[in-house]
């Protein structure tokens, strides 16, 4: 039924926000509304068991009422005029804002965004996505008689989101798709797996697999059987985009979270246009970039989505914010306000983060290394911003050997160091870039969407 | 809502089986940054999960089964909603298999009353410990702190009888204090989550962390290691919950070939030279954050013994693997509780060793138990003396390392660990900055 439908219920709110807005500035100096509607669907294939879910919806307002030092905020679930405008009177009658504070609700703005597709997933059925992914699982498994399963985890989600505040209006409808292939197999060692991922803000088109890709999966998966426990010291290094972006990610992405600042926790707040790294070096944060997985339009508090360079042949330029820390530092904003769902506050959060490429091909960085190790996987990481510390886990490694791979495998291989060390180390920056998705956490919690990635990068780094 | 649900459920008759489960919470979030307040939230949700199981006959003809879950929101179109899970789960092919028949329900304790009553006052009441605390210690400053105080409400109702109710609490906690000026500033961060605000036991574990933050501005370089390390307590707790004794001792990776352990067979590769393991999969912890009364299919609290002396004994299957592997039903994996050892904590810190505290991130490969991970603070502890260190890796794999352990007599709880407060592995390796 019609009105039933979250995303109509949403849109037939809209209209009436300003009303909410208005309320609560009666009290506060700044107020905005927030309609939040996160739904889609996720299967699962494997070798002896499917399944077909909705992915776990959320659907929520947030009120907000800010005075400059304190955000307090509503958070009602599902979308009621009432129970809306009723927040709105309980967040201005809280009383105590401080009212001499300007706060910035941003230029005048409207527009109404949608990812572009070509495969739109809400076009197709689902018995259609399930049997590509059931075609997708017979690919795998027909190519080595070790394989003991073949995963496949598919995701679609669609993110609407209509904002306003007294100068805005935004609506955008953000549709991201996501799909892991995973190929455990079986050995004397016992069960080793490898996996190759797609994840984009875009349609079914992004979601392809060569065969040699998953050629590639298969023995790397096979390979691993024999993978050895690297020994631990400096090598040079050559890292694949993904390796690259993480690298990236956990230096000076949530280094830069500027909310980290004002927690005293950002040893990146006292270097800035300070040498953190190589003059190779560019790092970016750009949720506008199309098609990648941290994408969007605007941000949670309705900033337009704009890219943001954070470090500058080698000079740490600026970090990325929310409205809070903006305001509280006294710094300009970037797009970077973000939340997991309505449930939960704004952060200053990355979006796609990544390596500026270089000029040099990447045949030519395997030769520069000569002897070294080639990072081609990660598999997770995790950022120090106080202590500038760095942990990438790598799912492997393998050796180079005058400039070319040996097939010697060593596995798990994990990144340590201090991170102006290891950026500074960078001696090469492939001309490719290529980023890649996956779910990035605060600390141990606030889930977001996001991206990063990078070229192949030379660099000198402790592996264990 | 619930009842109208339940009204359509009961009016299909291409379903063989259902449940619903209506979740409601509410809460109060608190985000203080040095003295002052940066955000309060209130927070409330409500929905309504189903779960619903087709017969759906194979490419072939065999009986197959599929099974589908839809989330309603308030106001949600119900019908539309049980359409779509009935298309969904008619469209796979698996094993048959049922859902869980009514069984009793224990009682477990999960709510904290003071928290129940007024959640924003435990969320500030956390955060004003934390202060008192920092105000008491000069050598730090608490920077930031966050609480998250939440209600949570369960009702399952099954088409195969189950109807009932549970009611949780739980408290998200993390704060950072910061010790040092300039460059030579340091950080202790830490997170916890309870169901209950005494199980925080936030005046010590806070004086822990003020410790913490001083021995970081004295802490040397790593030293390279190989022999005795210990972990205690939290960190203890924190690494016998990344999921490597958890994904190998489940049906459903059993199912799919993903874990080689066999039941009656020993788990570890290599000769066992320490104390014996013992584990057991527990729901029923009185305020444990993986407790509950049931769980998301409705299958009891239950506290499953899985490894007894070093042997598999069982694996914690939902109901759908325990019927594949003809193994009973035993629910989610839950909290975990180890047997204690025989040797008081005191002898075994006795022993020259390395301690760690502080890993950036402890994850070990969870189907090799393979891990490298970079220790944020150990101590080098000889006797009395306990030589603070930052930098290195802590190398290893975790299954071996439980075939080489020594555990504590005195037990305790952390959140999702019962168990020994110490563990003593006589054999890894510290690999030092240089």
């Amino acid at each position: 039924m019609p009105d039933q439908d979250p995303v109509l219920k949403m849109k037939k709110l809209r209209s009436t926000l300003g009303d909410a807005v208005a309320t609560i500035e009666q009290s506060a100096p700044y107020g905005a509304v927030l309609l939040s509607y996160n739904q889609g669907l996720q299967i699962y294939v494997d070798n002896r068991q499917e399944t077909v879910s909705e992915h776990d919806p959320t659907a929520g307002t947030v009120l907000t009422a800010f005075d400059g030092r304190t955000m307090r905020e509503r958070a009602l679930g599902g979308f009621d005029q009432q129970a809306i405008l009723r927040g709105a009177k309980e967040l201005a009658s809280e009383g105590g804002f401080v009212k001499k504070q300007l706060v910035d609700p941003g230029p005048e703005r409207k527009g109404d965004f949608r990812t572009p597709m070509k495969i739109d997933p809400s076009k197709m059925t689902t018995k259609e996505k399930l049997e590509k992914l059931r075609e997708l699982n017979a690919r795998v498994n027909k190519l080595d008689e070790r394989i003991v399963n073949v995963r496949i985890i598919y995701r679609e989600v669609s993110q609407n989101t209509i904002f306003g505040n007294r100068v805005a209006d935004l609506a955008q409808d953000i549709q991201r798709v996501m799909i892991y292939v995973y190929a455990f197999t079986s050995g004397e060692k016992g069960i080793r797996f490898d996996w190759k991922s797609r994840h984009a803000s875009a349609g079914w088109e992004a979601l392809n697999f060569s065969d040699d890709d998953l050629q590639d999966l298969v023995e790397k998966a096979v390979g691993l059987h024999s993978a050895e426990r690297i020994e631990p010291g400096e090598y040079n290094v050559i890292t694949s985009p993904s390796v690259s972006g993480v690298i990236a990610h956990e230096s000076f992405g949530h280094g830069v979270e500027t909310d980290m600042f004002i927690k005293d926790r950002a040893r990146a707040e006292s270097y800035l246009n300070k040498r953190v790294g190589s003059p190779l070096v560019d790092i970016w944060d750009d949720p506008s970039l199309p098609g990648e997985f941290g994408s969007y339009f605007f941000d949670d508090e309705g900033f337009a989505a704009v890219p943001t360079q954070i470090v500058k042949a080698g000079i740490f330029q600026r970090g990325i914010t929310d409205m809070y820390s903006a305001t509280a530092l006294g710094i300009p904003r970037s797009a970077n306000g973000r939340r997991q769902d309505f449930s939960r506050k704004v952060y200053a959060r990355m979006s796609n983060t990544f390596f500026g490429r270089g000029e040099t091909p990447v045949d030519e960085l395997m030769k520069q290394a000569e002897d070294g190790i080639f990072l081609a996987k990660m598999s997770s990481g995790m950022e120090d911003p106080k202590g500038w510390g760095i942990q990438v886990t790598c799912h492997y490694g393998q050796e180079i050997k005058g400039g070319k791979p040996t097939g010697r495998m060593f596995a798990p291989v994990v990144i340590t160091g201090y991170v102006p060390d290891l950026l500074e180390s960078v001696t090469g920056v492939g001309k490719d870039l290529e980023l890649g998705g996956g779910f990035c956490g605060k600390g141990y919690k606030e889930t977001a969407l996001v991206s990063s990635g990078g070229p192949h990068m030379l660099m000198k780094a402790r592996l264990s | 809502m619930l009842n109208a649900i339940l009204q359509s459920l009961r009016a299909r008759d291409d379903l063989k089986a259902w449940s619903v489960r209506h979740i409601q919470t509410r809460g109060a979030q608190q985000y203080d940054l040095h003295t002052s307040t940066e955000s309060k939230r209130s927070v409330e949700n409500e929905r309504f999960v189903v779960n619903v199981l087709r017969e759906t006959p194979g490419p072939d003809g065999a009986p197959t089964c599929g099974a589908s879950t839809v989330t309603i929101l308030p106001g949600g179109d119900i019908d539309s909603a049980l359409d779509s899970a009935s298309l969904m789960a008619g469209l796979v092919h698996n094993q048959p298999y049922d859902f869980p028949s009514p069984a009793p329900m224990p009682e477990v304790q999960l709510v904290d009353k003071s928290l129940d009553a007024d959640p924003a006052s435990s969320a500030g009441g956390t955060l004003s410990t934390l202060k008192e605390v920092a105000s008491d210690n000069a050598q730090v400053r608490l920077t930031a702190g966050e609480s998250f105080a939440e209600k949570e409400t369960v009702h399952l109702v099954s088409s195969s009888g189950i109807d009932a109710v549970q009611e949780s609490t739980k408290l998200d906690m993390e704060w950072v204090f910061i010790a040092g000026e300039g460059e030579q500033e340091v950080e202790a961060f830490a997170q916890m989550n309870r169901r209950r605000a005494e199980d925080l036991r936030l005046e010590m574990e806070a004086g822990r962390r003020v410790q913490q933050a001083a021995d970081l501005l004295l802490a040397g370089p790593p030293p390279t290691h190989k022999g005795p390390v210990v972990f205690r307590g939290a960190t203890l707790a924190a690494a016998l919950n990344t999921g490597v004794l958890q994904t190998l001792s489940a049906a459903s990776m059993k199912y799919t070939g993903e874990t080689q352990w066999e039941i009656g067979k020993p788990i570890f590769r290599e000769e066992v030279k320490g104390d014996p393991l013992n584990v057991w999969a527990n729901r029923r912890l009185a305020y444990g954050v993986g407790s509950n009364r049931f769980d998301a299919e409705g299958i009891p609290a239950q506290r499953v013994e899985l490894i007894r002396d070093n042997v598999l004994v069982a694996f914690w299957a939902s109901q759908r693997f325990a019927e594949y592997l003809d193994i009973p039903a035993t629910g989610r994996f839950g909290d975990i509780e180890l047997a204690p050892g025989p040797t008081p904590a005191q002898e075994l810190l006795s022993i020259p060793h390395v301690e760690i505290v502080e890993f950036s991130w402890f994850n070990p490969d969870t189907i090799t138990g393979d891990f490298s991970c970079e220790i944020r603070l150990g101590y080098v502890v000889d006797g009395e003396k306990r030589t603070p260190f930052k930098g290195g890796m802590l190398v290893g794999n975790l299954l071996d390392a439980l075939a080489n352990v020594r555990w504590s007599s005195e037990t305790g709880f952390f959140g999702n660990y019962l168990g020994p407060t110490t563990a003593l592995f006589n054999e890894l390796t510290v690999v030092g900055g240089n």
